[in-house]
């Protein structure tokens, strides 16, 4: 288990060295930006070349770093424990309040204010203190606008925490094609700069309705705390607050803050995602099969990454895969790969099942068993003249009668009972409305998985594809059945789904990134299956498969599987 | 002596050419002639003829003007030419002292917003020339079709796997003509206007990539339904802001990715279809992508911008080798088997090969070298052939390439061998039109057994399948 965190930790290290580099060049630019006098260059350049080099900013420097580590702990905390499963509204709303969603808003808000109050101190505005020197009295007054940005900043952290990782779910995105980091990044400014801005609207909006609603509060407990004066009219009236302009501060800070995010996001995004070569055959270092077998983790998304990549481009890997392993002749690399990929591909198909088959149980309850229905069968079983002591219908009876005998104890009609009872108290209005399955939650959640299946089946038909031509000994070709078969049960499996009237309605989803998720899926599977139909095409009939096997790949073999 | 004096001689004037038969060039009458006289081979191709009656009107920028104006209040004049023209569209409308006779004061203030963008769109212009024309004009600037606003076959391309091609008409409907079945399946949507480009996506039997102004679509049709209209919930349109117009739409070989072209946007889009993103891919030399093409292993992609810059990309780490042709921008490009590239400059009657070379060291080398001059001769007939060239294309064994050209209305069709790292390029035959017909368009079939069908769309409508069949006895 250590090799597994380790290329995870490794490259959170790398996303932060990085991303303190990118928040360095936001400040630095930030600096220029403000101190902009095209009148006066000189002063203008050295003015900032001062500022960039002075401990403020080196102090916020090690600020962000500080920030930016705590990012790098929270996503580890979601990337690499598997996602969480809530399939009631309950236990939904319980994990809301678990103690890592609690410390991790607390943190966010510190961090919110931390940065907000950099960006502004940066910027040389004179709200970073709360006092000032009353003009009409003796003694300290309260900076309100001080209060309102820093609050603010709190404000946005907890926004930006609530948004990102509470109300949307935080799976990585791999993309679909890797270039270099920089370009990356030199792609995504425009994005961040222009996001930024203008997601920073609504939050401020939100925050100035609060702040008309519950301002007073912290106001008086702040200046009742410091002792301090009120001076200016206040901020919660809406004339006064517009009057006073602050609310474009708020929402520059804010953009600067969310911009910082959102790049930080973009960077551990980039480093994280980043394809990775597994070796085939190794004894040090983490192979290909053992990653893909930690399915569901961060290394088995980056080993079926790599699966299909080595399978679309990697000639010398694939060489290896093709090789017997030395005293021996055997397959083992192949046979190894193989049963990792089947696991997974069968796993989800079975999943998959479960999910299509679980109205037929309910079914089941509903018609009773009635002793009579058990007859037609037995009758048909002994059809033929000759006498089958093995089928006979006395045998018959006898397992019924033990199965019968079992199932009348009182525990289990206490059980039995309990169970209908509690079936039954969840079908009330408000407890199902808690307590009940939410209609698409399962199929969601196994949808949000399906990325490495996915890159499974396409890696498994390039791989048999190419053994067309590479593979030596034909080490693929003995297991191109159980390829097909499994290939084609998968898609059997979805195509349930989407089949109407096999369907119960429970399972329409109203997600738009799981449809989008089912359509890739499909469309994955169909092409697996077409590359490999389509490149076995002249010696299909030589391939020992099952009658159904062979039917369903009927229509793949004429191109006219949609 | 120019390579078209042995080319075998034009059929007679009466005559017209209709297939090549081991090396015998099949020509009969044009009138009454047939092809199946001399081979069975295309028996069950979908026989395609696109003629005036069978389009469909629709309101495009040429006949707009042909409707009568009907007196609107003003507001809702306003409103519905934003709704279709854009916001630009509507301040003339509404600054216009004709149009606007009812409140002077909108007129001043729309006159007044209008000078502010006109003012900013040129100082845009000034930074990116490239963006200058509008979506058609920059569609028919780039596109390898003859005349593409007006002949009736706009584009075509066929599967690759099975004989289905699609096709698009001149009032941008798509319809898809297939072997087994007679009736023809016609796609069309709101969105899909000024066909530029056709793809199919490889491994999959339903899935047609069409490149249109607003961006890409993809269409799914289930070979196995009886619709003629799939209605438009078949079809994804795939946009970005600023990828407008698409100019070139082409899928990977592996049927993964598909990466769209515009010739306004200097970042060419690799698309997840199904999960409808795209990441840009973005050089800025060079301004807009005109077109791309795979190779066969899709280890490399060509793509050819609007300046003499051309690039090769490599689909390991998506990092391009910038090269330049000489004087003029790429027009044409068609890979072969073995990494080859052939590939012409607009304006001048050169094929180029860029061919890559393993070293012994195991490092590559590149080099582009002239593979076929075309300069344009009069042939004995007093044909005249050669010149610029329009297009190529080459069919998927590496057999025979097909060659259109500006200024010339043969379609000239040579026989190519690639033998030890030399590239042979031998003539072939002609292909003529009937009585006045120009070539306007033309693909390789991709599933053709018995040698090469090369399928092309001629000015008349009449879409014809030369079959070029060899035998390996023979």
């Amino acid at each position: 288990m250590d090799v597994t965190c380790d290329i995870f930790s490794k490259r959170l290290i790398i996303s932060v060295l990085w991303n303190i580099g990118l928040q360095a060049v936001i400040a630095v630019m930030l600096v220029g930006f403000i101190q902009i006098d095209i009148l006066h260059p000189v002063s203008w350049i050295s003015s900032s070349i001062n500022d960039v080099f002075g401990w403020k900013m080196s102090i916020n420097i090690v600020l962000l770093g500080l920030v930016s580590f705590f990012q790098a702990y929270i996503y580890g905390c979601y990337y690499v424990k598997p996602l969480p499963k809530y399939f009631t509204r309950f236990s939904m709303f319980l994990s809301l309040f678990c103690a890592q969603n609690i410390i991790f808003s607390i943190l966010y808000a510190l961090s919110g204010y931390f940065t907000m109050s950099l960006y502004s101190s940066l910027a040389k505005s004179n709200f970073n203190t709360l006092k000032k020197i009353c003009e009409n009295y003796d003694g300290q007054c309260l900076l309100e606008q001080s209060l309102f940005l820093q609050m603010g900043g709190m404000w946005m952290g907890l926004y930006y925490f609530l948004n990102a990782h509470i109300f949307s779910p935080t799976t990585l995105t791999f993309p679909h094609i890797y270039q270099d980091k920089f370009q990356q990044i030199k792609l995504a400014i425009h994005s961040i700069l222009s996001c930024g801005f203008k997601s920073s609207i609504i939050p401020v909006v939100y925050y100035c309705i609060f702040y008309y609603f519950w301002g007073h509060k912290p106001r008086n407990v702040v200046s009742d705390v410091y002792g301090l004066y009120l001076e200016d009219k206040p901020l919660d009236n809406i004339l006064n607050l517009f009057g006073s302009g602050i609310w474009i501060g708020l929402w520059f800070y804010t953009s600067l803050f969310l911009i910082s995010v959102y790049a930080m996001r973009t960077v551990f995004n980039i480093v994280l995602t980043e394809p990775m070569k597994f070796p085939i055959e190794s004894s040090k270092k983490l192979t290909l099969h053992k990653a893909i077998a930690q399915k569901s983790q961060f290394n088995g998304y980056l080993g079926t990454q790599d699966l299909k990549i080595m399978s679309l481009t990697d000639t010398v890997r694939r060489k290896e895969i093709f090789t017997l392993s030395q005293p021996g002749g055997h397959p083992r690399n192949w046979n190894n790969l193989l049963q990792e990929c089947l696991k997974i591909v069968n796993d989800f198909s079975k999943e998959l099942d479960s999910i299509n088959g679980d109205m037929k149980p309910v079914e089941i309850e509903m018609l009773p068993k009635r002793p009579g229905s058990s007859i037609t069968p037995k009758s048909t079983l002994y059809t033929g003249n000759l006498r089958n002591m093995a089928y006979s219908p006395q045998l018959h009876e006898l397992k019924e009668h033990n199965k019968n005998k079992s199932e009348h104890t009182l525990i289990s009609a206490i059980k039995e009972e309990f169970n209908i009872l509690v079936q039954r108290i969840r079908q009330k209005p408000g407890i199902s409305y808690l307590f009940g399955e939410l209609t698409d939650t399962r199929l969601k959640f196994l949808l949000m998985q399906a990325q490495p299946v996915m890159w499974t089946c396409e890696g498994l038909a390039f791989i048999a594809a190419a053994s067309l031509k590479e593979d030596k000994y034909g080490v693929v070709q003995t297991d191109l059945p159980i390829v097909i078969s499994t290939l084609i049960n998968l898609k059997q499996n979805l195509d349930k789904l989407t089949k109407p009237g096999l369907v119960p309605r429970k399972h329409i989803l109203n997600d738009s990134f799981a449809l989008k998720m089912k359509s890739a899926l499909l469309s994955s599977v169909k092409l697996s299956i077409y590359k490999i139909v389509i490149t076995f095409s002249k010696y299909i009939h030589e391939i020992p498969l099952d009658p159904d096997v062979q039917i369903a790949i009927q229509p793949f073999l004429i191109c006219k599987e949609a | 002596m120019s390579i078209f004096h042995s080319f075998p001689n034009l059929p007679g004037p009466e005559e017209t050419a209709f297939c090549k038969l081991n090396e015998v060039y099949c020509c009969g009458n044009a009138r009454y002639g047939n092809i199946s006289t001399f081979s069975n081979a295309t028996k069950k191709h979908p026989i395609i003829n696109v003629t005036r009656d069978l389009h469909h009107h629709r309101t495009s920028d040429e006949n707009i003007s042909m409707y009568i104006d009907v007196e609107d209040n003003l507001l809702k004049k306003i409103t519905s030419v934003w709704y279709k023209q854009g916001f630009l569209e509507a301040l003339s409308v509404a600054a216009d002292p004709s149009v606007n006779r009812e409140s002077p004061t909108l007129a001043v203030t729309a006159s007044y917003i209008l000078k502010v963008a006109n003012i900013l769109t040129a100082f845009r212009y000034f930074l990116q020339p490239h963006l200058k024309d509008i979506g058609p004009k920059i569609v028919a600037n780039y596109s390898r079709t003859r005349n593409w606003g007006q002949v009736p076959v706009k584009c075509l391309a066929w599967h690759p796997h099975t004989t289905k091609i699609a096709v698009a008409t001149v009032d941008d409907n798509v319809r898809v003509y297939c072997s087994e079945v007679t009736f023809v399946s016609t796609l069309k949507c709101k969105a899909q206007g000024h066909v530029s480009s056709l793809n199919w996506r490889p491994l999959s039997a339903s899935e047609l990539a069409v490149g249109c102004e607003q961006g890409v679509i993809v269409w799914t049709v289930d070979p196995n339904l009886m619709f003629t209209k799939p209605s438009s919930s078949n079809a994804v349109l795939l946009k970005k802001n600023g990828h407008s117009p698409v100019t070139d739409v082409s899928w990977s070989p592996n049927g993964d990715l598909l990466i769209s072209c515009s010739g306004a946007d200097t970042s060419m889009l690799v698309w997840d279809t199904a999960m409808e993103t795209a990441i840009p891919l973005r050089r800025v030399a060079g301004g807009g992508n005109v077109f791309a093409r795979w190779s066969f292993d899709a280890s490399k992609i060509f793509t050819a911008t609007s300046s003499i810059i051309f690039r090769i990309w490599d689909t390991k780490t998506w990092t391009p080798e910038r090269w330049c042709a000489r004087g003029h921008r790429v027009v044409a490009a068609c890979w072969g088997p073995d990494n080859i590239l052939l590939f012409a400059a607009k304006g001048e009657p050169m094929v180029y090969a860029l061919t890559t070379t393993s070293l012994l060291s195991g490092s590559q080398t590149t080099k582009a070298t002239p593979a076929l001059d075309v300069t344009k001769v009069e042939l004995s007939s007093g044909e005249p052939v050669g010149g610029p060239i329009l297009d190529m294309c080459w069919d998927p064994t590496g057999r025979y390439m097909a060659m259109l050209f500006e200024e010339s209305h043969l379609v000239a069709v040579f026989c190519t061998t690639y033998i030890m790292m030399q590239l042979k390029i031998d003539p072939c035959c002609f292909v003529t039109g009937v009585e006045d017909e120009i070539p306007c368009t033309m693909a390789f079939q991709q599933n053709f057994n018995d040698g090469a069908c090369l399928t092309i769309a001629w000015s008349s409508g009449r879409v014809q399948h030369f079959p070029i069949i060899y035998s390996e006895s023979y």
